[in-house]
């Protein structure tokens, strides 16, 4: 039943990762292409944190949380950026 | 299917991303578009770290990679031009 849980949450991950990855290629403008990272961070991080569930090893999920804060820090000054430059 | 299937064929596309946002971020004339590129590609390589059992590269990476590059990548556009070769 996990296991099933955890095929069904990597199968939407990937979908995910599948159309942000269209976002990103297309997008017209450089603020759909930030928008398109937020995105594909949002989805990473809780593919560590299913993994780190399935391999069984704590260390994965500091990973996914460190990932998180800092691809926040990156996303911020896209934004601020595209708002009056860093 | 099994989940080492859905693994592998996640590593599969995370592969493929990498290799997509490298181009991207090779031939994008738009400075601001490639400095995303390059964000994706050190996101997406973090994530095969943590693939390969290096938890503590993956940290690194994403620490330097997608935190530190992108902000001093978006310093250094500010500072020189934002599309390549406009004023040539």
């Amino acid at each position: 039943m996990a296991n099933l849980l955890l095929e069904l949450a990597l199968a939407i991950g990937a979908a995910g990762t599948l159309l942000a990855v269209v976002r990103l290629v297309k997008g017209p403008r450089a603020a759909s292409r930030a928008v398109a990272l937020d995105v594909l961070t949002l989805i990473t991080m809780p593919m560590m944190a299913a993994y780190g569930l399935y391999a069984g090893r704590q260390i994965y999920l500091d990973v996914a949380l460190v990932y998180g804060i800092l691809s926040f820090l990156g996303v911020t000054a896209l934004a601020r950026y595209a708002d009056r430059g860093v | 299917m099994n989940i080492v299937t859905w693994l592998n064929l996640v590593d599969l596309l995370v592969c493929l991303v990498v290799i997509i946002s490298a181009i991207g971020a090779a031939v994008h004339r738009n400075l601001l578009a490639a400095t995303v590129f390059a964000g994706v590609v050190s996101l997406a390589i973090s994530f095969l770290f943590l693939r390969l059992a290096a938890p503590d590269v993956a940290m690194t990476e994403a620490a330097i990679g997608a935190g530190l590059s992108t902000v001093i990548f978006l310093i250094a556009v500010r500072r020189t031009e934002e599309v390549e070769g406009k004023d040539q």
